[in-house]
């Protein structure tokens, strides 16, 4: 029941497109990635029609193949590897043959030296040498005996587990590279996630013991060390399944961007969509399917929606991507399918060796394609750079990086992705929530995907949103919101963890409320930790004085530092008189910090009471404010 | 009658009320450092400066604590570092146990 009933789209005459010919629902799909190609593929073996409408020139969104003379680039690593059966079916029946096995070896580079990834403390500790490991070994002692009281943030968490020294290696470079976000801004939650179970100690014990168990008694599962890849890249299952769409009469519409979205009555009836040529058109469908980014999708609505689903839309905010691919003009340059740049002399964050990944993916033996990504934000100084100097930077820093000599990099491009990463910020859950349940009353409308859900999806799970959509559409009821995505789902992780509510883990920035601001501000000396703390120190003080005075001698022994006994009842220069001085500098010295404290905290009250009263003032006086102007 | 913003407002100022502060010990560890190398420096140096008989014949008492301090002009540098290196430790060491003890104690 597939290509001989499925039906095709005709251009209305008059600039409307509407059902397909056999009358059956007409989908309209927003995007031509991953999540709404698979959409259109699964409508079309349910025999469904559907147009697919895509913006940009090239299909597969993130994970595209992007072309330069010959040589093919992705935009990011893609492994294929998925544990979700019918996805795998799916790849299988698109790309046929043309998949890949491949050896995975990914590295950290760090000061000119390799180390495996994940970690291994042998190979760690052999690579940064014996001083460095006696740093490591001193910090990570360091942190057991005095650890951080506090884990509220990523950089306390490790430091805790691993010592500062390897949190400064090993984890803070990067994740600032690639999120953009100081590793003291963010949450603990995400290192307790992704690394549970897991410190130094235990990482030794596994490296020299072999055990395979994690602190609470599961195993530690191995990593995938090998990968299915398309041989030209995963841009080639896109350009196969539009292909395949093409074949069963769909039409994948390119460079025609949804600029419009009409609905009424709890229902879409139409997009606007605008042709790069210039050319607009109005198409209505039955059913709406949206893989745009959720604040494209609110601004298109017509009707607006209200200001608070506006105002919840501005709050989702994304991490953006660049590519500069360079061309090198030497048959080999490093074994790695890719590699972590830790240094923190370069701002590139990872490098794929394309070659590597399929030697397909370079035109000529000779050569070798590398792209160094760079993790951005749209607009910053990387993302605005011309892409001539990006590519100068780029050979720059793969010379500093020892990789490839400059002189050997023959050519170079750019690739620029916006929204490749949806931030989950102190914000974006609330706002979340109020998309969702505002664009759930359009009842022809679900969303699906990385960007149609703001939501970190790798790609087999995108597709699987795209597949319930097409379901739901045929009649059947799935939560697209509900697909699982595992933690840690392409790494190393224990078995028998449960997932994490369908979201795949990213760093979420430290969310601090007014009140704790202003708790801060107001915060107050305590009493009794500050006596006993200037206490102690004028005991131990007083007390190592009058050893030093008895044990150099002397007669008279120490006469100006007796003279304490005026405010010291009983003290002199005498091992009595330590002891003595010990208790009475102690007890002195409780007092003092606990009435500095005191008079600290009074002070502190009068300065929140003053604060309080004059934001009482203005917030009545912008009470009679709005009284006058409504 | 409580409502759920009166009910807020007092679970704001008991968060304020029962927020304690705590001292960065690197932080007094300088502070304190550096106002007691600042301060023996000083002290030596008007004495130095006043001149007199017996120049500072109480404060070159401090040599019994740091050896080789005297109230001269190389010892107002030694009696610099000794000054800030104690000052540090009294700082650190007043900031540790504040912190150790404010952790322990239930708030409020």
């Amino acid at each position: 029941m597939q290509e001989s009933v499925l039906g095709r789209l005709h251009p209305d005459p008059t600039g409307n497109e509407r059902a397909d010919a056999a009358g059956r629902p007409a989908c309209v799909i927003i995007g031509a990635g991953p999540a709404g190609l698979t959409a259109a593929y699964e409508l079309s073996t349910l025999g469904y029609s559907s147009v697919v409408l895509e913006a940009d020139d090239t299909v597969g969104g993130i994970s595209r193949t992007c072309e330069y003379k010959g040589y093919r680039f992705d935009v990011g690593g893609h492994r294929f590897f998925t544990k979700v059966d019918y996805v795998r079916t799916l790849w299988n029946e698109i790309l046929e043959d043309e998949f890949l096995i491949r050896a995975r070896l990914s590295r950290i580079y760090y000061r000119q030296k390799f180390f495996d990834y994940p970690l291994k403390p042998v190979n760690a500790l052999l690579g940064l040498g014996p001083f460095e490991a006696v740093r490591i070994a001193g910090s990570y002692l360091r942190a057991r005996l005095w650890p951080e009281p506090e884990e509220a943030n990523f950089e306390q968490w490790i430091t805790n587990r691993f010592g500062r020294r390897l949190f400064q290696i090993f984890f803070k470079t990067y994740t600032e590279k690639v999120w953009g976000i100081p590793c003291n801004e963010i949450s603990a939650d995400w290192a307790a996630q992704r690394i549970k179970n897991l410190d130094l100690w235990t990482t030794l014990r596994h490296a020299f013991l072999g055990s395979q168990r994690t602190g609470t008694g599961g195993v530690v599962t191995t990593l995938i060390d090998q990968f299915h890849y398309p041989r030209h890249g995963p841009g080639q299952m896109w350009e196969s399944c539009t292909h395949r769409l093409e074949q069963r009469g769909m039409r994948v519409a390119m460079r025609s961007r949804v600029v419009g979205m009409r609905h009424a009555h709890g229902r879409v009836r139409s997009v606007r969509v605008s042709e790069s040529g210039g050319n607009d058109y109005e198409l209505e469908g039955e059913h709406f399917v949206s893989s745009m980014p959720i604040p494209a999708l609110i601004r298109c609505l017509s009707p607006a929606p209200p200001p608070e689903v506006l105002a919840a839309a501005a709050q989702l905010r994304y991490r953006d991507f660049l590519t500069v691919a360079l061309i090198v003009d030497k048959p080999d340059l490093f074994p790695d399918n890719w590699i972590y740049i830790h240094s923190d002399t370069v701002r590139v964050g990872r490098i794929q060796n394309f070659k590597n990944w399929s030697p397909d993916m370079v035109p000529h033996p000779g050569h070798t394609a590398l792209g160094l990504e760079y993790f951005v934000d749209e607009g910053d100084d990387l993302w605005s750079m011309a892409d001539a100097d990006l590519v100068a930077l780029g050979r720059r820093e793969v010379d500093t990086l020892n990789l490839a000599p400059a002189d050997a990099v023959i050519d170079g491009t750019v690739v620029r992705m916006p929204k490749a990463y949806p931030v989950y910020d102190g914000q974006y859950r609330d706002a979340l929530r109020v998309l969702r349940d505002w664009l759930g009353g359009l009842e022809n409308l679900q969303l699906i995907g990385r960007n149609g859900q703001h939501r970190y999806n790798n790609q087999d799970h995108s597709m699987l949103t795209a597949v319930y959509a097409a379901r739901n559409i045929a009649g059947e009821r799935y939560d697209i919101w509900d697909v699982n995505v595992e933690d840690q789902y392409h790494e190393e992780r224990a078995a028998g963890d449960t997932g994490h509510g369908g979201d795949r883990l990213v760093p979420r920035r430290i969310d601090r409320s007014i009140q704790e601001v202003l708790a801060d501000v107001f915060a107050t000396y305590d009493p009794v930790a500050l006596g006993a703390a200037v206490g102690s120190v004028s005991a131990v003080l007083l007390f190592l004085a009058t050893a030093v005075l008895l044990i150099k001698g002397g007669d008279p022994l120490g006469p100006n530092v007796s003279l304490l006994a005026n405010y010291l009842l009983g003290y002199t220069v005498s091992w009595g008189g330590a002891v003595l001085g010990l208790v009475e500098a102690g007890l002195g010295g409780f007092g003092f910090g606990y009435l500095l404290a005191t008079t600290l905290n009074w002070v502190i009250h009068q300065q929140q009471r003053e604060l309080l009263a004059r934001v009482a003032g203005t917030r009545s006086m912008s009470l009679f404010e709005g009284d006058e102007s409504s | 009658m409580t409502t759920p913003s009166t009910d807020m407002a007092q679970l704001e100022a008991e968060l304020i009320r029962t927020t304690v502060v705590r001292l960065r010990s690197r932080v007094m560890a300088l502070v304190f450092g550096m106002v007691g190398g600042t301060a023996l420096f000083l002290a030596t140096a008007i004495l130095l400066a006043r001149q007199g008989l017996e120049v500072g014949l109480h404060l070159s008492l401090l040599n019994n604590f740091f050896p080789g301090y005297s109230v001269t002009w190389p010892g107002a540098f030694i009696g610099l570092g000794y000054g800030t290196l104690s000052g540090a430790i009294v700082g650190w060491s007043v900031a540790w146990i504040y912190n150790r003890v404010a952790d322990r104690r239930p708030p409020g």
